[in-house]
Parts: structure tokens; C-alpha cells; sequence
């Protein structure tokens, strides 16, 4: 089964997406930081990573160059409610950028793209 | 005493704080550092940016490989779209059309770490070149009129990457700053039959206090009325009003100039965050008598706070006499 990390400091969002994730027969693990994620990135070996931006502490953009930095080939979502994140062109790292809303469909839909 | 100074194009006031009259090393310059890790406009990561619709390099060179000295691609996630039509209509006394623009990056370096002040006239010419080849390009499409051209460079100017890079933005509208720019100009024009910047250089040239540097081509000047302090005006000595009209020596000569304005600009306050900006006629405008392009360079040494926004006045600390002084002196 493929595996999902989810890096968000909202545990509310970790909720959300990981019980429609794991719906989808993805494995979620679970990050509430930049510095978690970069810890667990080498010990889970994830598929795709589900990041978010606006973090306490390193913040999801240096934590995407850190990523790809060690992995090029690792598909990254960047997930954040702001749009205007986009405006940093070194979001432009990541395989996708969507914008946080109730209806995860869209995020479902870059999930399996990247891991089809 | 503060004075009140008028532009003439227009007629925005600002207020020079001669009293304060800050010198380059009075102002504290946040160095950027470079934050390392992974770049998506560096050579050998062309796969994380859209396919370039641009590119100068070697002859052999590949799209989208590594090889280029200067790449432009489209926006990743752009704020506007290409595809579509404007579909304009009116929602009572409001007005809207669909986002349609093009949203495009110049990547002016394949060397992650060199800076725009530090490349070579050849390399800055296919700089400028390719300002031009991006806005002939986007001009052949009817639903834009105006392409804005302008750099960011250092965090308080809102550069998000170090590696050096340009961005342009096709716009569905003229942009209002344009259209007053064009509309004072005409003003003026109309009055005295001459256009109004021909005759700033023309005094500028005379009285030679806000001079910067200049060629046969060009001249770089302190305005009047800056903003911002060490504010720069490159501008044509012959009138020109569409920025793709020059020929390729005045090319040539506005890499010279622009290469020794932004060196001097260096020299005087090290890593100097600034942006610049491209003002040009509207797309597929006739020649016209009245304006004439230039590019403005604004260092970003100044906050914009309550009573610039309230008033539209900027606060300058710097005449531009003293920053044309220091930028003239500055050794290069």
C-alpha cells in the first residue's frame, strides 16, 4: 500500500484528511512539523508527502527544498488555505499546490495522479 | 526645512526630508541569505518549471535541458490564465471581465548565486533582449494590452528566491499607473507641444545635479521627486515611446547603462533590495509624441506605512541631489 505523509501543525486537518485518505486504501503518517517531517522522511519512505506552509518553525516552503533537496522524484502536495503562497516561486517545487477547503476532492484527485 | 516636491508627470507630491538627509551608509540593509536546498530554477530541475516558451543558449541546446544561459517560463500557478476569452460584462455600476493574462519568468542566470547587478553587459543585453522578444510575442495576442515588466530583488522588495529571475505579466487592461503616466504626459504635450520627459533630460542634462551616468543613448537620473531614496529613471535620450522599437545597438547601450547604474547603485549600499520596472507605451499603441519609455528603479530602503497610503505622499530622506552625488562618486 502506498504511504502518505501528512505534514500539517493542525491536528484537526490530520482528522479530516487522513480518514479520507486512508478510505482511499493509502497508509497516513503523521508530522506536526517541518522538523518532524524531515526526521520521518528517511525513516517512513513515503510515496507522496501532503504539505502545509504557514507552520510554526520551519515553514512548509524551506521544508519542500529540504525534501526535494534529498529526494527530487518525491511528489509533493503543497497544502495551505492561502492562496497568495503561490506568488513564491519556490512553491514551484512542489508537483501541486492546493488550496485547503471542506471538500477534499480536489487533493483526492492530485493524491492519485501522483501515484498512479 | 522639509520640502514638497512635485512630479511633473503626475503631479504626485512627496515630501523630502532634507534634515534628515541620510547617506548610503545611514541605511540598514538586511543581507539576504541564501536559504540552500532545492532550486526549481536551476539547470538540471527544468522538469519542476513548465516547459520554457524561451530560451537563449548554446546552439545545440535542447528545450528544456540544462545548457541555457537565460530561460523564460510560464508561471506554475499563475494568478491569471491564458486560456479563455475576457467575457467583460457589467454587474450594475461594477465592472468585470474573466482573469485572462499571462504570467511568465525570466530566469536570468543558470548560476543560482549571481546577482543581476553582477552579470556581464553581453549577458544583461540578452536580458533585456528577451524583454522584448516576450512582449513582441505576447502583443501578437488581441486580449492583452499591456505587458509589465519588473524585477524583485531581496526579501523587503518581495523577491521569494535567491536565484535571480525577472517576471512579466500580460494584462487584459492598461494598468492605471500607465494610464495616468500617459494621460499627465498628454497633459502636457498638449500645453507645450514637447513631450515632458524630452524636456527632463533635457534639463537634467543642463543643470547636471541629478545625473547618475549616461551614454550616447542613455541617461540615468535621480528624479525630481523619488519616492523612494536612490530611486533611478534610465531613459532614452531619443524619443521613443514603445520599448521594442529600439534598435539593437540601443540595446547594447541600455545593458551599458544599466550594468554601471546598478553597479553604482551596488557600490553605494551593498545588497540593496530594489525593484524595477518596465514603462512602456500600451501594446500595438502608434509611435506617440507625448510619452516615452523608461525604466524606474525603486530601492526599497523605506517602509510604506499609514501616511503614504493615506496621502499618496512619499517620505524621502534622501534628496535625489546628495543620491545622484553619491552614485556619480561611487567607484565602479
Amino acid at each position: 500500500m502506498k504511504k502518505i505523509l501528512l505534514v500539517d501543525d493542525e491536528e484537526s486537518i490530520h482528522l479530516l484528511y487522513r480518514e479520507e485518505l486512508e478510505e482511499e486504501g493509502y497508509v497516513v503518517h503523521s508530522a506536526l512539523s517541518g522538523e518532524e517531517a524531515l526526521e520521518k522522511l528517511s525513516i517512513i519512505l513515503p510515496d507522496l508527502v501532503i504539505l502545509d506552509i504557514n507552520m510554526p518553525g520551519m515553514n512548509g516552503i524551506d521544508v519542500l527544498r529540504r525534501m526535494k533537496e534529498i529526494n527530487q522524484n518525491l511528489p509533493v502536495i503543497l497544502s495551505s488555505a492561502y492562496q497568495e503562497f503561490k506568488q513564491d516561486l519556490a512553491s514551484w517545487a512542489s508537483d501541486d499546490y492546493i488550496v485547503k477547503s471542506s471538500n477534499l476532492d480536489e487533493l483526492k484527485s492530485a493524491v492519485r495522479k501522483h501515484l498512479s | 526645512m522639509p520640502e514638497l516636491r512635485k512630479d511633473p508627470v503626475l503631479g504626485r507630491w512627496i515630501i523630502i526630508a532634507k534634515e534628515r538627509g541620510k547617506r548610503p551608509t545611514d541605511f540598514i540593509v538586511e543581507h539576504s541569505v541564501s536559504k540552500g536546498g532545492f532550486c526549481p530554477l536551476c539547470p538540471g530541475n527544468e522538469k519542476t518549471t513548465p516547459p520554457e516558451v524561451l530560451s537563449y543558449g548554446d546552439i545545440n541546446h535542447q528545450p528544456n535541458t540544462p545548457g541555457w544561459k537565460l530561460r523564460v517560463v510560464p508561471n506554475k500557478y499563475p494568478a491569471l490564465v491564458i486560456e479563455g476569452d475576457l467575457d467583460k460584462e457589467g454587474e450594475g455600476l461594477y465592472d468585470k471581465m474573466n482573469g485572462i493574462g499571462a504570467h511568465e519568468v525570466i530566469i536570468e542566470s543558470p548560476n543560482h548565486d549571481e546577482a543581476f547587478s553582477d552579470l556581464p553587459q553581453g549577458r544583461m543585453l540578452d536580458v533585456f533582449m528577451a524583454f522584448r522578444d516576450r512582449i513582441v510575442d505576447l502583443g501578437r495576442d488581441p486580449r492583452f494590452k499591456y505587458v509589465m515588466v519588473f524585477k524583485n530583488f531581496g526579501k523587503a522588495a518581495g523577491a521569494s528566491l535567491e536565484h535571480s529571475h525577472s517576471q512579466l505579466v500580460a494584462l487584459p487592461i492598461v494598468p492605471g499607473r500607465i494610464v495616468s503616466e500617459m494621460s499627465g504626459s498628454q497633459s502636457y504635450y498638449k500645453y507645450k507641444e514637447r513631450c515632458v520627459f524630452c524636456d527632463i533630460i533635457h534639463q537634467e542634462m543642463k543643470t547636471d545635479v541629478r545625473v547618475v551616468c549616461q551614454n550616447d543613448h542613455f541617461i540615468t537620473l535621480a528624479p525630481y521627486a523619488p519616492r523612494s531614496p536612490f530611486e533611478m529613471w534610465v531613459l532614452p535620450k531619443r524619443h521613443a515611446s514603445s520599448y521594442t522599437s529600439q534598435d539593437h545597438s540601443s540595446f547594447q547601450a541600455l545593458a551599458a547603462i544599466f550594468s554601471e547604474s546598478m553597479r553604482r547603485l551596488n557600490a553605494c549600499i551593498p545588497n540593496v533590495p530594489y525593484n524595477f520596472v518596465l514603462h512602456s507605451s500600451p501594446l500595438r499603441s502608434e509611435p506617440l509624441d507625448h510619452y516615452h519609455w523608461h525604466v524606474e528603479i525603486m530601492p526599497k530602503l523605506t517602509q510604506i506605512a499609514g501616511f503614504e497610503w493615506g496621502s499618496g505622499f512619499y517620505i524621502n530622506p534622501t534628496p535625489p541631489e546628495d543620491a545622484a552625488k553619491f552614485l556619480k562618486e561611487a567607484k565602479v
